[in-house]
């Protein structure tokens, strides 16, 4: 059949397998049709010969599925392997050749006498690492018992649940003390920044073959991690593989993978042992001009260059790249412009240097350029300015932006107000003038910022801000944030975006200390840096220091929104509703329109009224008076943790306070330690503390205020606070044996036995003689053998357990990833939500004792609660739950203990205020799935104790039930 | 076949080598021309064969016989020096043998019930951080971790928990192994779940199903912080995971790609390029393919946590060889682009594949 055949075919209905109409089989409509799917039905159609055999309109298709989708599957057949027909005589003879000789060079190797083999064998064995399991060696004054026991099981069979049930925490503990532990979070939030890669290899007893193997291998490593896009784990490999036998070739895609890390001094120290080994290795001395060129050191630049044209005279880019940076060394651009020409070059040379090296990365390399684009741009605006000197600095801030924006933001934002320090001149006294600008646009992003509720997002608001505002209201900040400290709160911003909140207090902190080591005050950074740590206490619940921080914050920036809001959450937390109320008053007064402040102050006003009746008003301290000119009174905002905070007069002007602070600052000091140690002795640890933190206020290096803090805090029993202070102490000093004695006393009190062990061990390393550390270390070893069930209890250390418990329970890998996603809903409350529930959330998820929501937040306040026995705040708990809940949110988790508990609680606490609400508790309580047999379980006294509340109901008889009801319900309870 | 056609890779047959007996396992002897064919003899008995690549031919060195039908073997735990193989047989015992004196194992246990089905190791030959251990999955459902120091007993055993039905394991791997402590096994089972299991915190770290059974998994290098893992499957399909993010509840981001109607048996990646690499089909077909990655490798979703993104795979090179199924594979470590692949129709295949260098 004949081409010609198809138009009479034509209306003559559709194939059989796909019903395209036959007319389609035609050159014409194949050759306009763009749908590659039916194109491929045609030429399946035409493939199977079913409606005839046209060799041509198939090959023709093909060719337009080809030209259309070049990937298309259609277009794979099955094809025999190629054989030496298919290459032309002189491939044939390369690839063939090639062959031959590897082999005749492989066989002759083999046959090698092979003396060097049987003695470095021993050698090569005892390096090796210990076999796993009894690998493991545990610090040999660890409880032999566990060691024992975890020794026999490894050996035995483990089935899956077994594995998940593993107690991840012991067996981190096992390999690498704790080190694990942040990983494995890590491994949930964001990847670790770099995983620990040996920067060496161990290459005894290898012979000159099997080293040059290896680095060839390493080399090939940091190859694929360049191409993708993975810079510092490329410089790892490619050390590595010099680390084995140093080669030019590895040292030259080091400098290339440190100049895209932008990292140039090492990148010039690489390309120059390249050119050591290799005189005239065009692509090293390229890379050297690149890097002199950012480090402005056009002459040498111009130099490398000129070296490049002598052995390659029709390199252009070269020649390009010279004219370019010869134009700068005239000055006769504007430096702004040849900055921004200067990384434009940059990346044509990558781009150049790359193909060289067989790395196909294009699509990659445009991404880059992109994103150095971007970076770019603001450099353009700022060089305007003549910042030239700067250049080197601001690089390196973008080397490690990465192209990620937050960072970016905050990077212009230093760069800003590296710029303002010009003016710092005249910067003080318009800082004054224009706070009122500033508070205006403080609310204006105070609503994009409450729904990610992230400091971070006020770093890019701000440095918005700055670059939209004018140039005197970027005087504002009068300092700035040094470099380092602004690194270490961007990267503290990274952590608080990820969840990872005690990880950003450390490096808020580490700011904060940078910031104030410094001595040059800049009360604005200083307060973000505190108003952001706030925040991250926020989260963690601690809400003593987020006042705290909150305090030091205002005291800095009178009436800033953010941390007032802070406050008067934590506050509202900590039941402290009077000073909740203040603070949010204070909030509207500056922005009536923040939704979040209004609905809170209603509640809590509401709360008021019931707690104080109608005159609760009278009972309020006095709300401060924001007035129009807010920026020349400051309001003595410190009195709400009902310290003794240096009350500041209103009309003192701010510089002259920090001046005086200073010269004060090492008197007061002295004095208010007296103090403290004196509230000690005397065992009133609350003021005791609040005098330590007040020294630390005027200086927080001195280690010893921070441990005397810390047994404060072990003696009133706040074991995360007193934890916290001996990290901070250990963080300076890393062998102070109190702070050790102090924290492990304080993970005992956190159930945190493991640690606790390990702190006193470490003890006992500095000073063996002390007596308490080892009975403590007996006892608390008792205890972690004991109870290794009781692990969860600690409230406080929450987070890490839920990881660990994640693990355990859960089987199936959707349900464990369930539970993750569970928690970190609640802990990031995201942007969709509604500001006003976010606001909710946040506050009740912190509290100690807030209404729980689901069954998990229950079990895990009641577990906390019980571990404490402490009633009042089961009482709390129960006051503010539901009782029509109840039976929902236990499940069937109700025990003897905790039944206990709640009874006598109830009989405590609620019995007194509201019988009804006592009647309706028990009454849902007999409907918990467990009742009944946690009430054959009962002791004779337990049950006196139950017949007791039953007898009080009785005597405060209520209208909310009656006596007959009482005595049902005294059946149910079998009394 | 055309100018551009050219410009691809090549597969060029180089020999083929008819074998008398089934052959289930090809391995290179590393720092050398030579290769291993591993296999059931017609009477039930096991054989290696050690062959030499001499010209254009294979020359036979060795043949050795023993008891069981062997299934699989591995070179991933012996140094450079030694060369000893690892093998797992029809009858579940893992044997280490020194092809120089191969009549005793230098190591031997009986480590499985029934057939040892997979068989990795890492820690040797320069490839992978720490000790030198053997993983082998077998058909009563157990994954085991062995040490050739330890006797008798396996470092660490991964099976189904009591009463839970046992799956097939078939394929097993290693990876991670990037530094002393840091190591994974991933686990490929008849009914198509794949387990990754962390060695280092001994814990089920990720799994997942992917519907069909999964005959090959491989890392694309054992010893680089987990970067790709690609999974084949029984209906043809393969899926390129993205090691480097772990979503907390979406886990791995992953792409699939459909090569052929018929099994996809393995997946070996170029040692010398982890990018590259080829699928052997149970249609006698061989597939090279080249994986690219996203302009970004990963994102944060709407609640702040890291996912990856999968990047996209392209066909370089398909060729058909057989009609039976190519059931092992294997790249020379020394010689970039040089393979061998066995398949069902008793015959042994050495292949070049040109232009690696230029994909």
């Amino acid at each position: 059949m004949g081409d010609d055949s198809v138009p009479f075919l034509l209306d003559q209905g559709t194939t059989k397998t796909y019903q395209i109409p036959i007319g389609h089989l035609d050159y014409k409509f194949i050759e306009k049709c763009t749908d590659v799917k039916h194109l491929e039905k045609i030429l399946r159609v035409l493939r199977s010969g079913e409606e005839g055999c046209y060799p041509d309109l198939t090959l023709f298709c093909e060719k337009r599925i080809e030209h259309l989708d070049p990937r298309s599957r259609a277009l794979r057949r099955d094809k025999p392997a190629a054989t030496a027909s298919d290459f032309t005589a002189e491939e044939w003879e390369t690839i063939n050749g090639e062959l031959m000789s590897w082999v005749t060079e492989m066989n002759e190797d083999d046959k090698k006498p092979q003396f060097l083999r049987t003695d470095t064998l021993h050698e090569r064995q005892d390096n090796l690492p210990p076999i796993r399991c009894s690998s493991s060696c545990l610090p040999a004054n660890q409880n032999k018992k566990s060691q024992n026991k975890e020794r026999n099981k490894k050996n035995i069979p483990r089935d899956y649940s077994e594995w998940d049930k593993f107690d991840v925490e012991k067996e981190c503990s096992k390999i690498d003390e704790g080190c694990e532990e942040s990983n494995s979070k890590a491994r949930f939030f964001s990847r670790p920044s770099l995983p620990i890669i040996e920067k060496k290899i161990d290459t005894t007893g290898m012979t000159k073959k099997e080293k040059i193997f290896i680095a060839t291998r390493e080399k090939e490593k940091g190859n694929e991690a360049f191409a993708s896009g993975d810079y510092m784990e490329a410089v790892i490999y490619y050390t590595r593989s010099i680390s084995v036998i140093p080669t030019a070739a590895a040292y030259n895609n080091k400098a290339q993978a440190e100049i895209k890390l932008q990292d140039w001094d090492s990148a010039l120290q690489d390309c120059e042992k390249v050119l050591d080994m290799e005189p005239v290795n065009v692509k090293a001395l390229m890379r050297r001009a690149t890097v002199h060129n950012q480090l402005q050191n056009y002459q040498t630049a111009v130099e490398d260059l000129n070296k490049v044209l002598c052995v390659e005279p029709e390199n252009t880019i070269a020649k390009k790249y010279l004219l370019e940076i010869e134009k700068k060394l005239k000055g006769l651009k504007p430096v702004s412009e040849t900055q921004g020409k200067g990384k434009r070059i940059l990346i044509q040379d990558i781009g150049d240097s790359d193909g060289d090296e067989e790395r196909g990365e294009n699509t990659e390399e445009h991404e880059r350029s992109g994103r150095d684009k971007k970076i770019v741009l603001p450099v353009r605006g700022e060089a305007a300015a003549g910042e030239a000197a700067m250049g080197n600095t601001q690089r390196k801030f973008h080397s490690k932006g990465g192209g990620s924006k937050a960072e970016d933001g905050e990077t212009q934002k230093q760069k800003e107000s590296t710029e303002s320090r010009l003016k710092k001149g005249t910067a003080e006294k318009k800082s004054q003038k224009h706070l009122p600008d500033r508070e205006g646009e403080v609310n204006g992003y105070l609503h994009s910022d409450q729904k990610s509720e992230s400091p971070e997002a006020e770093a890019k608001k701000v440095s918005r801000w700055h670059g939209a505002g004018s140039q005197s209201a970027g005087g504002g900040r009068s300092t700035s944030l040094p470099p380092t400290a602004a690194k270490l709160k961007s990267e503290g911003n990274e952590l608080f975006k990820s969840g990872q909140f005690g990880e950003a207090v450390l490096k808020y902190s580490e700011a904060i200390e940078y910031v104030i080591g410094l001595g040059e005050q800049s009360p604005d950074d200083l307060s973000i840096l505190y108003s952001n740590r706030a925040a991250c206490y926020l989260k963690e619940g601690n809400c003593a220091d987020c006042i705290e921080d909150c305090n030091r914050a205002l005291e800095l920036q009178p009436f800033s929104l953010k941390p007032l809001l802070r406050r008067a959450m934590a506050n509202e937390s900590m039941e402290r509703y009077r000073q909740a109320y203040v603070d949010y008053k204070t909030v509207l007064q500056i922005d009536s329109s923040i939704q979040a402040a209004n609905d809170s102050a209603n509640r809590i006003t509401k709360t008021l009224i019931d707690q104080d009746g109608p005159s609760w008003r009278e009972k309020l301290p006095p709300i401060p008076v924001v007035p129009v000119a807010a920026q020349l009174h400051r309001w003595d905002g410190g009195n709400f943790t009902s310290e003794n905070k240096p009350r500041s007069t209103t009309d003192v002007n701010r510089e002259e306070q920090l001046q005086m602070n200073r010269e004060k600052a090492e008197e007061m000091f002295k004095t208010l330690k007296n103090e403290g140690n004196d509230f000690v002795k005397k065992g009133k640890y609350e003021e005791a503390v609040n005098k330590y933190s007040e020294c630390m206020k005027l200086n927080n290096e001195e280690c010893t205020i921070y441990t005397n803090r810390a047994l404060c805090y072990l003696k009133l029993y706040k074991y995360e606070e007193a934890k916290q202070d001996c990290d901070h102490v250990l963080q300076i000093e890393d062998s102070n044996i109190k702070a050790f004695y102090r924290r492990a006393l304080a993970y005992k009190g956190l159930q945190n036995y493991q640690a606790s062990v390990d702190d006193f061990n470490r003890v006992l390393l500095i000073d063996p003689n002390v007596l308490e550390a080892k009975k403590e270390l007996e006892e608390v070893t008792q205890l972690l053998n004991l109870d290794s069930s009781a692990v969860a209890g600690s409230q406080q250390k929450q987070r890490k357990k839920i990881t660990i418990q994640e693990v355990a329970e859960c089987d199936e890998q959707e349900e464990r990833q369930f539970a993750t996603s569970e928690d970190v809903v609640t802990d990031h409350v995201t942007s969709e939500e509604a500001v006003q529930k976010s606001v909710r959330l946040k506050t009740s998820k912190k509290l100690h004792i807030s209404e729980p929501s689901n069954a998990y937040d229950f079990g895990q306040i009641i577990n906390a609660v019980n571990s404490n026995k402490d009633k009042a705040a089961c009482a709390d708990l129960l006051t503010i739950t539901d009782p029509k809940k109840l039976p929902v949110l236990l499940s069937n988790k109700l025990e003897g203990e905790m039944f206990l508990i709640f009874i006598q609680s109830l009989e405590c606490y609620i019995v007194g205020k509201d019988p009804g609400l006592v009647y309706q508790h028990l009454f849902y309580l007999s409907k918990v799935e467990r009742f009944k047999v946690v009430l054959a379980l009962l002791s004779k006294n337990e049950k006196n104790q139950v017949q007791q509340l039953f007898d009080l109901l009785s005597e405060n008889q209520n209208n909310q039930y009656s006596l007959e009801d009482l005595e049902s319900l005294k059946k149910v309870y079998e009394l | 076949m055309s100018a551009a056609g050219l410009e691809r890779p090549q597969l060029v047959s180089h020999v083929q080598q008819a074998l008398s007996y089934t052959l289930f396992d090809c391995k290179w002897v590393p720092r050398s021309a030579r290769l291993l064919c591993l296999g059931s003899a017609a009477r039930g008995t096991g054989l290696l064969q050690l062959y030499e690549l001499r010209g254009g031919r294979l020359a036979l060195l060795r043949e050795i016989e023993k008891a069981k039908p062997i299934k699989c073997g591995t070179f991933g735990a012996t140094s450079l020096q030694q060369r000893y193989l690892a093998t797992g047989d029809f009858g579940g015992n893992l044997n280490i043998w020194n092809l120089e004196v191969p009549e005793i194992p230098v190591y031997s246990v009986k480590g499985h019930k029934e057939i040892i089905n997979s068989i990795d190791g890492v820690g040797g030959l320069g490839i992978g951080e720490g000790a030198p251990e053997i993983v082998t999955g077998s058909r009563d459902g157990t994954v085991k971790v062995w040490d050739p120091r330890q006797k008798d007993t396996p470092v660490a055993n991964m099976e189904p928990v009591q009463g839970e039905s046992k799956r097939d394991c078939w394929t097993v791997t290693f990876g991670n192994a990037y530094n002393q402590e840091e190591r994974v096994v991933c686990a490929g089972y008849d009914n198509g779940d794949i387990k990754l299991f962390d060695l280092k915190t001994m814990s089920l770290r990720w799994e997942t199903n992917i519907k069909n059974g999964v005959c090959s998994l491989e890392f694309d290098r054992k010893d680089v912080n987990m970067n790709k893992l690609v999974a084949t499957s029984l209906e043809g399909k393969f899926h390129v995971f993205d090691m480097r993010t772990q979503h907390p509840t979406k886990g791995f981001a992953s792409v699939s790609e459909k090569a052929q109607k018929s099994t996809i048996w393995q997946v070996r990646h170029l040692p010398q390029n982890r990018d590259i690499f080829m699928t052997s089909g149970g249609a006698g077909s061989l597939h090279l393919w080249k994986y690219e990655y996203p302009a970004q490798r990963s994102k944060k979703d709407s609640e702040g946590a890291e996912m990856g993104v999968a990047g996209s795979v392209s066909l370089l090179q398909n060729v058909t060889l057989s009609t039976q199924p190519i059931s092992s594979l294997d790249w020379s470590p020394d010689k970039k682009g040089l393979c061998v692949c066995g398949a069902f129709d008793q015959t042994v295949r050495v292949l070049i594949v040109t232009k690696l260098n230029k994909v």
